[in-house]
């Protein structure tokens, strides 16, 4: 186990040097810059050389990313050039907003997702099975961008149950918080559960055509004995490996949801240091996400040893 | 009985007028949630231009001149101005027993301290750049000396772009976007959530400027009634629209044509047309064939339908207009106006096959705001049919401004100017002094701006005016399309809204 943490740790290093390195060279690819980014169209040159040398941006490209990574070791991801303020900060800011959002998609999408794949299993070739592939493969084919403003009318407008938008902390308001952000937790999750749902169904099976459940079913077990106790958990390897590739979507996918929804998240931040050329903003926000997916699939490495015993982490 | 019944249809009357006016009065109270499709990069007034900005900073701070509803500046912290006979020294009086949001009163040394800070770190230094001075010469007075002559200081202290707003001594010493958000407006700051919101309440201590005697422009009296004002980011249009039909929010900043038209005929909404909002200009690069070329430029001037271009990038909201000032300036002027809008492609031809262009493909470069692209694809299928090939390159804002700032790369650019016609005659010849719009210098353009600057007597002025409007027509140095505006939406609840270039929210009070 400790071996395995040392080796995934230095992996995980060795990423994010990687990471920070191509997101630093793409970023300075894109043409534009944050001074003509900031200032109208009759900004004078001067002005413009003027901001550049404010912002540090005239600097040498070399002096600029061996600044940023002094900078990034000791742990400071630098100051934002439109927000006034750290990037840390920024982030950590809005980190609540994402995470809460992304979790709750993610709780939907396996709440959903997963008993809709064992049942279509189950019932491989009737017509649970394929009500539940075809809604899947409905809920993949849908745009969430879409979903999301179709939700909101439903929703929102017509029905009048629930805001259109915005989102109230968790800590101010539990109630606020749960009805700003179920519409957008749902539109997320939604088109993540035929995902998980094709991947559930196909890894189940599999493992309900192997000899050990043809063994339980002589022995005269019952079915949901079988399926729950003996099936799922040999299934689980494949879903958790999707649950965490869908983690990592969702993550991205609230980049979208979070601007049809005014939710002040990570994702509104980098869409918004983009369309400003705000890069430290942008570095430090594509440095953070790589993190978050490295712990994702670190958890679910952990978890693959949890649903079963025969992963030997070392 | 007859009695009775005169005195109940009397009493039934008042009762009725007192209903009617009880609908319609003034009521303190409420809480208007406006949707703004950007986040203000910063509260800190004097340091940027954007749009989304002014619509917030402009209920907080004020300035010491203000424009009125035609744009004309009038005192608003001063109480007027004396200014010296050699036109080089303004002596401002600076109204006494005004209150900050935090309690202290307004006095010169705010001012001075103020007006210091936008000299160095304003976001529009071209307004402050004739100051050679400025000093407080008493309690409440503030003396400013220019360098040299400047027939529109007074424009220029007025001007609501990146206003030259008025801090507290304290406040203004501090750093670009590093204040605390106090002003003597109307409304006062109560909270910033990055990518969400920002909350104003009505400041009760409020002193209206006792010459005001009604809502009038970014000057006058501005009465408060609404407790709260929040504006909320919300770049989805879609999302607004939805947000104002289920409640959450009471205004829109801006609408589309459909939407406008959907909600119009709904008793729940209120449309508010704000025309002309900006106009559409077609810039040409000066700098590389065949935009340097004059009969290139006139051939496509001549050419060019734009009531076309105008219908079809801001369909349900635009007006055909030559002048590069917006009606109901002092200043407007319609001269050049036989070359706009000429649509005469014989006209073209001729003038085509005048210049140095023969054949070859033109760049126009355009950023992704659909009306931008809309002007640029009418403007290519249009001069198609001269023998002009128009190769269109989208990008980003920050993308098309790096190139359209520097003479290579373009030939065509297209983008709106909302604030400068509002602002006068010098913010619209601004872009094309020193060459700097047009990428090449233009001696006559620059002469008139310096003459416009130093000539005081204001028939004079406007001619010069005239001069430089003629002058952009018959060079084509570039081309207006038409003036656009926007759709606002309201709750009808929302009552006495007047459209004006941000959305006011003093004067106006919500029907319970």
């Amino acid at each position: 186990m400790a071996s395995f943490m040392i080796r995934r740790i230095a992996s995980a290093i060795l990423v994010l040097a990687l990471v920070s390195l191509m997101s630093f060279a793409l970023i300075w690819l894109v043409p534009g810059d944050t001074a003509a980014a900031f200032l109208d169209a009759s900004a004078t040159p001067e002005q413009v050389a003027a901001l550049r040398t404010a912002l540090g941006l005239d600097k040498a490209l070399p002096l600029q990313m061996a600044e940023w990574y002094g900078r990034v070791l000791s742990g400071d991801l630098g100051q934002s050039v439109l927000l006034n303020r750290s990037v840390a900060g920024a982030l950590l800011e809005r980190l609540p907003v994402t995470l809460s959002l992304a979790t709750f998609a993610l709780a939907i999408a396996i709440a959903l997702g997963v008993p809709a794949g064992v049942a279509a299993a189950v019932f491989h070739n009737r017509w649970p099975d394929q009500l539940f592939m075809t809604t899947a493969l409905l809920g993949l084919s849908v745009p969430d961008f879409w979903l999301g403003l179709v939700m909101v009318l439903v929703f929102a407008v017509s029905l009048g149950w629930l805001p259109s938008g915005g989102f109230t902390a968790f800590g101010t308001d539990p109630l606020g918080w749960l009805k700003t952000v179920i519409l957008p937790a749902f539109t997320l999750g939604l088109v993540q559960v035929g995902f998980i749902a094709r991947m559930a169904r196909a890894s189940m099976l599999e493992t309900l055509n192997q000899d050990f459940v043809r063994t339980a079913n002589a022995k005269g077990l019952s079915r949901a004995y079988i399926v729950l106790r003996h099936g799922l958990p040999n299934a689980m390897i494949p879903i958790l490996t999707v649950i965490g590739i869908v983690a990592g979507a969702l993550l991205g996918g609230a980049v979208i949801i979070e601007q049809v929804f005014s939710i002040p998240g990570i994702g509104r931040l980098i869409v918004g240091a983009i369309a400003s050329r705000d890069f430290p903003v942008l570095q430090g926000g594509l440095l953070f996400l790589a993190v978050v997916y490295l712990l994702i699939n670190l958890i679910v490495d952990l978890l693959y040893a949890v649903v079963d015993p025969r992963v030997r982490l070392s | 009985m007859k009695k009775h019944s005169i005195l109940g249809h009397a009493l039934a009357a008042i009762m009725l007028l007192s209903m009617q006016a009880g609908a319609s009065a003034q009521q303190k109270g409420g809480d208007v949630v406006i949707g703004i499709s950007q986040a203000p990069p910063s509260l800190d007034a004097q340091i940027t231009s954007a749009q989304a900005s002014r619509n917030v900073t402009l209920h907080v701070f004020e300035t010491l001149y203000a424009r009125d509803e035609n744009a004309k500046p009038v005192p608003e912290l001063a109480e007027g101005v004396t200014i010296s006979p050699d036109g080089k020294t303004y002596v401002f009086p600076i109204r006494k027993g005004v209150k900050f949001h935090n309690g202290k009163e307004l006095d010169a040394n705010d001012v001075v301290a103020s007006l210091e800070r936008y000299r160095k770190i304003g976001a529009s230094l071209a307004l402050v750049s004739a100051i050679d001075s400025i000093k407080a010469t008493g309690p409440h007075e503030v003396t400013i000396t220019l360098k040299q002559v400047q027939a529109t200081f007074l424009d220029n202290l007025s001007s609501p772009r990146a206003p030259l707003a008025i801090y507290p001594a304290s406040e203004a010493a501090k750093e670009a976007g590093k204040i605390e958000i106090i002003g003597t407006g109307p409304y006062k700051f109560v909270e910033y959530k990055p990518d969400s919101h920002v909350k104003l309440a009505r400041f009760d201590g409020y002193v209206p400027n006792p010459n005001g005697t009604g809502r009038d422009g970014f000057a006058g009296k501005k009465e408060a009634f609404l407790d709260t004002v929040t504006f909320r980011f919300m770049p989805e249009g879609g999302a607004r629209t939805a947000a104002l039909e289920s409640g959450q929010i009471q205004f829109n900043e801006t609408a589309d044509g459909p939407t406008a038209k959907r909600l119009g005929s709904d008793p729940r909404f209120s449309i508010h047309k704000v025309v002309p909002f900006g106009l559409q200009v077609i810039k040409f690069n000066h700098a590389e064939a065949p935009g340097n070329d004059k009969n290139f430029r006139l051939a496509v001037q001549a050419a060019l339908n734009m009531d076309d271009i105008m219908s079809i990038a801001y369909s349900d909201i635009n007006q055909m207009d030559p002048s590069w000032l917006y009606p109901g300036a002092p200043f407007y002027s319609t001269a050049g106006a036989a070359k706009y809008n000429k649509a005469d492609l014989a006209e073209a031809k001729a003038l085509l096959a005048k210049s140095s262009y023969k054949g070859g493909k033109t760049t126009f470069i355009v950023d992704n705001l659909r009306a931008n692209v809309d002007t640029a694809t009418v403007l290519q299928e249009r001069l198609k049919e001269i023998g002009i090939t128009v190769d269109i390159s989208i990008a980003d804002w920050p993308t098309v401004s790096k190139i359209g700032f520097t003479p290579q790369g373009w030939t065509f650019w297209t983008h709106g100017f909302g604030i400068e016609p509002f602002e006068g005659p010098a913010s619209v010849m601004a872009p094309w002094v020193n060459g700097l719009s047009q990428q090449a210098k233009d001696p006559v353009i620059d002469e008139l701006a310096a003459s416009l600057g130093s000539e005081m007597d204001e028939a004079k002025r406007k001619a010069l005016f005239e001069r430089f409007q003629t002058h952009m027509y018959d060079n084509a140095v570039a081309m207006k399309a038409g003036n656009y505006g926007v759709f606002q939406i309201s709750t009808a609840k929302l009552k006495n809204f007047k459209p004006y270039r941000i959305p006011r929210m003093w004067g106006v009070w919500l029907e319970r």
